[in-house]
Formats: structure tokens, sequence, C-alpha cells
């Protein structure tokens, strides 16, 4: 479980970049439920992220995991409950080391690194196993360097190292949004395996608001670092696209137009 | 080249293979360009020659020489990590600040270690003549150490150290805590080139407030030359090609310097390093420009 109370994050206070990135957020996420995350650039929704992870410190407010309150515990503490892949497929991998040397650093994740071979035999089957599940061939390229891998595979080995240890939360910041549509759709497929199999709490931020309902079990819609909705159960299996689409016009009051197509129309 | 001066330059390039394999974690692994190294050089010579004039032992000398370098390694880490100083700043502090604590370490510029026992000491009784011994004894000591770190990158801690360099946001949301890495390989890389130090004074006879200058340059021409020459990422053969890059480059510069007909001396070795490392650090660049510039005529063809 994940509990937000009055979450407070502001970039550069007191200077005249001020943001106030998160503004009293407040959510709490029951264990193994998936909650994808919508709104416009800008709103707060990697903030949010990057709080929960440790990434950021929150300037006020408090996070619990479960019953523990986790809000000073530093990023890499926090990594034994949290996994998580980035936007950016460059970001979750070691392009100057071997896909069996990342997937060793993410199977060592909450552990502590000991003077002993990250790598085994052992090891090197799981690995393959875990590979093979893609269906890209990369079983039989252990040892290839991963900055040769193209964004779609480094992203799927990335997944896949989310889920090489035991964790609770997984948080997933538009995954998908720097690939292709058919690679997309892959990621997402592994994506929804791996959350069933290991019954994880999950937020997904997503640009596209049919995947934000297509996926998961409950979406929120953050604005100017608030959650402006939140839709689950009945409410939310009724909903389209376009009374999503609705939802932004109305929190836009100015009327300001969406004009971001990967938001109307997105994969 | 005499066979004496061959087996001097050989042993002097084992003994910068371990500076070699020192600036390799910083530059490389770390990516910490760390300049601390001309000072921990010194003072690894200083501190190995004042303790054994001292009357210690040359082995607990030694090590002494060893845990100094690695302190200075985490002065430069501490300025860094915890006041933000630019970590290539950050190195010339400490390194200015040596400067004076090895003068200070040996209360005059140069001390000679002539008659005062040394690591090699024990072997002596073996009856191998001294220029062959000094050479087989660096080389064991630096290949084993070669070996051992060759390991060390292999394990989970050193897979740890190379993602804290490598991509510090993916370490970190592995659990790695970077700090402590940087603490540790800033230690370690100059544990290693006051360890070179240590020996150099002890097999050369001498240790000298100056002798540290240039080390870095010495140290990145020898990373270069081996990276040129070896492209691979087994740790072991990068480790090795580290070594293998200083006794070229020693050999190299030794016959450069042997050529009368040039008329290089001692006191040249400075400038031809650094027109070297220059040149190996832009000729690839030049390549690459070279390559786009021909791929974009192409292109319009
Ligand atoms: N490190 C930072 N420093 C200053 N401002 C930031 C930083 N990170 C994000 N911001 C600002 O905070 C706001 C929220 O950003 P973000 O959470 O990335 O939005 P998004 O919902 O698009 O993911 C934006 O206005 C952004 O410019
Ligand atoms: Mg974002």
């Amino acid at each position: 479980m994940i509990r937000c109370e009055h979450l407070k994050v502001t970039f550069n206070a007191g200077q005249a970049t001020e943001k106030r990135a998160l503004r009293g957020v407040n959510l709490t996420i029951p264990q193994g439920e998936f909650v994808t995350v919508i709104g416009s650039n800008g709103a707060g929704k990697s903030t949010l992220l990057n709080t929960i992870a440790g990434d950021i410190r929150s300037s006020s407010g408090r996070l619990h995991f479960d019953d523990r309150d986790v809000t000073s515990l530093s990023a890499a503490a926090r990594t034994r409950d949290v996994a998580r892949v980035f936007q950016d497929p460059l970001a979750g991998t070691c392009g100057d080391m071997t896909i069996e040397e990342n997937m060793a650093l993410a199977y060592g994740r909450g552990q502590k690194g000991g003077l002993r071979l990250a790598l085994n035999e052992g090891l090197r089957k799981l690995f393959r196993e875990q590979l093979s599940r893609l269906n890209l061939g990369l079983e039989d390229r252990l040892d290839a360097k991963m900055g040769l891998l193209s964004g779609g595979q480094r992203q799927s080995v990335s997944l896949l190292m989310s889920a090489l240890q035991p964790s609770k939360i997984l948080l997933l910041d538009e995954h998908t949004a720097a690939l292709d549509p058919k690679t997309a759709a892959l990621v997402m497929d592994i994506t929804d395996q791996i959350v069933a199999e290991k019954k994880l709490t999950v937020l997904m931020v997503t640009h596209s608001m049919r995947q934000a309902l297509d996926h998961g079990t409950r979406t929120i819609m953050m604005h100017e670092g608030q959650v402006a909705f939140d839709l689950q159960g009945d409410e939310r299996s009724n909903y389209g696209v376009k009374d999503l689409l609705n939802l932004f016009a109305q929190i836009r009051p100015d009327g300001e137009e969406l004009d971001d197509d990967k938001l109307l129309l997105g994969t | 080249m005499s066979l004496f001066s061959f087996l001097g330059t050989l042993e002097i390039g084992f003994i910068f293979g371990l500076v070699a394999v020192g600036v390799y974690l910083t530059f490389r692994v770390l990516d910490f360009p760390d300049l601390t190294v001309d000072g921990s050089f010194t003072m690894g010579a200083a501190l190995a020659a004042a303790l054994i004039i001292a009357g210690i032992n040359p082995y607990v000398a030694t090590v002494c020489a060893v845990i100094g370098g690695a302190a200075a390694g985490l002065v430069t880490a501490w300025l860094n990590l915890r006041f933000n100083i630019l970590h290539l700043l950050a190195s010339i502090l400490t390194m200015t600040a040596l400067y004076t604590i090895n003068l200070r370490i040996m209360g005059k510029p140069n001390l000679a270690l002539i008659t005062e026992p040394t690591v090699l000491s024990p072997f002596q009784s073996l009856g191998i003549p001294n220029m062959y011994l000094k050479v087989i004894f660096v080389a064991v000591v630096v290949i084993a150490i070669g070996l051992l770190l060759a390991w060390f990158l292999k394990t989970q801690y050193g897979l740890a150290m190379r993602a804290t360099g490598a991509n510090p946001r993916m370490a970190q949301a592995n659990g790695i805590v970077i700090n402590q890495k940087i603490f540790a390989g800033l230690a370690l890389s100059n544990g290693l080139v006051a360890l070179a130090g240590a020996l150099f004074a002890q097999t050369n006879g001498f240790a000298d407030s100056t002798m540290g200058i240039g080390t870095i340059v010495v140290g990145l021409a020898a990373v270069i030359v081996g990276e040129s020459l070896f492209n691979s990422r087994s740790m072991l053969v990068i480790v090795v090609s580290c070594i293998v890059g200083s006794l070229l480059y020693r050999l190299a510069v030794s016959v450069a310097l042997n050529a009368d007909f040039i008329g290089f001396n001692t006191s040249d070795l400075n400038l031809i390093t650094a027109v070297l490392v220059g040149l190996a650090l832009i000729l690839p660049h030049l390549r690459r420009e070279w390559k786009a510039r021909k791929a974009a005529n192409g292109g319009e063809a």
C-alpha cells in the first residue's frame, strides 16, 4: 500500500524560478492496485513518481508504504519496495555493460552488494528464461552490449529487470512513450503479465487515454500538482476516451484546448 | 638500448601500470576525472621513504603509503560529494595541499634510500642479480594486483561501482548507494597510485617532492594506448591492457629519448607525453568528424 499525505514538492524554493510541482497530494493506493496516471505536461506526474521513489525529497507531507513512514528514507533504501522503469529507454540500463551484467545489477537490488561474483551459471539460466518471454531472441545474446539493442528491446529488458527481485511497488513513467506502436503493445503486454504474476501495486503514467483506461484498475488525473480526478470501479468501466477528454476540458475552465495528438489518439 | 636500460624501462612500465589501473578506475569506471594522483603518487613515495628511514619495516611502510593515498582520494571525493565542488577542481585542491603535506612528511625536498632495507630485501638472498630481481618483483606484484582488480570489477560490489559511473540514476534505482561507491573508488584508485609511488621510491632509491608531476597524464596515456590496442568488454582484458599500455608507452618514450639524432632529453618527457595524449584524444575526434563529413557527402550524391 502507498499512502501520500499532503505531499508537497517545490523546486527552487524562494527563487524567481520557484515551481510548486506538487501542491498537497493525498492519495491512498491499496496493495495490488494498478493505477494509471494521466494529466497534461507539467502537471506533476513524474514528480509524484520520483517523490515516491525517493529521487526527490518532499518539502512537506508524509509518505507511507504499508504502515511504515518512508518520508525520510533515501532512494536506494526504498528500492527494497520500489522498482521502476523510466520513459527514456537509455535511462534504465547501462549501455556500456552487457545484458547479463545489467540484469545482474537489477538482481542485486535490495541486497547488500558483496564481494561475490555478480554472475554465475544459475543466474544466467534465470536471465535466459526471463529473456525468452520477450520473444526477441535476446536469450542468446546475454553477453551483447546493452547499447547495441534498440530502444524497444532495451525497454523490454528494463521491464524484466524491474521484476527480478521481489518488490511491492512498480513505478512506470511513460515507459512506452518512446516506442513504436507494435513494441509498445508488446511492452504493455509484458507489463500486465508481470503485474498479475507478482501482484504489484502499480503507478503507471501514460500519455494515452486508451492505455489509461485499458490497463489497470483505477485512473487518476493530475492537474497543477494535485489529483484532480480519481476514477475507479463501475464509474471507470463506463468511461470512454471521449469522457476523459471532457474531464480534461472541465479542469481547464479557460477553455484551453488539448493540442497534444498523443493524448487524443495515443496508442 | 642496453639491457640495463631496457629492464629499467620495464620496471617503471610495470609500476606505472598500477597508476594506469588507478586512473582507469576513476576516469573510465567512475567517470570522475581525478587529478589527485599527482599528489598521491608522491605521497606514497614520501611516506614509504620517510617511514623506512625512521626504521619502520618496509612492508609496513608500504601499507601506510597505500592508506595515505587512499585517504587523499577520500578527501577529494568528500569535497566533491559533500560540497558539490567540481570533481576536477576538488582533485586539484587535494593535489595542491598534498604538495605541502609531502614536503612535511619528508622534512626536505628529497630523500635517498640507498642503504636502507626495502620490500626487495627479503629476496636479495636468492642470488638473483638486483636488476632482474627488481623487474620480477614489480611484475609479480602488479600482475597479481591487476588480476585481483579484474576479479573485483566482476563482483557485485564492482559491478555496482561500474554502474555508478555509467548511469548513476539507474544505479540508484537498483538500490546502489552511489556516494559510497565513489568514496570507495577514489580511495582504491589513489591507494593503488600511492602503492606505485612507494614501489618507485624503493626500487629507484629516492623520493622527491616533485616526482609526481605529470603522473595523471602518464596514467592516461597508458590507458589510452591500452584501449586502442584491445577492444574488449572483458574486465580482465581491460585491466591487462592498462598494464600493457603502460609498458608500451614507457618503451616508446625510452626509444625516443635514446634516439640521439632527435635530441630529446629526460626533461622533455612531459611535453612528449602531453603531445602523445593530446594526439590520442584528438585523432578519434578528427576521425569522427571526417567520417561524418564523408557520410554527409555520400548522402547528397
Ligand atoms: N528538477 C526540476 N527543477 C525545477 N523544476 C522542475 C524540475 N522537475 C520538474 N520541474 C517542474 O515541475 C513541474 C512538474 O513537472 P513533471 O512532474 O515533470 O510534470 P509531468 O506531469 O509532465 O511529468 C513542471 O512545471 C516542471 O517544469
Ligand atoms: Mg513526465
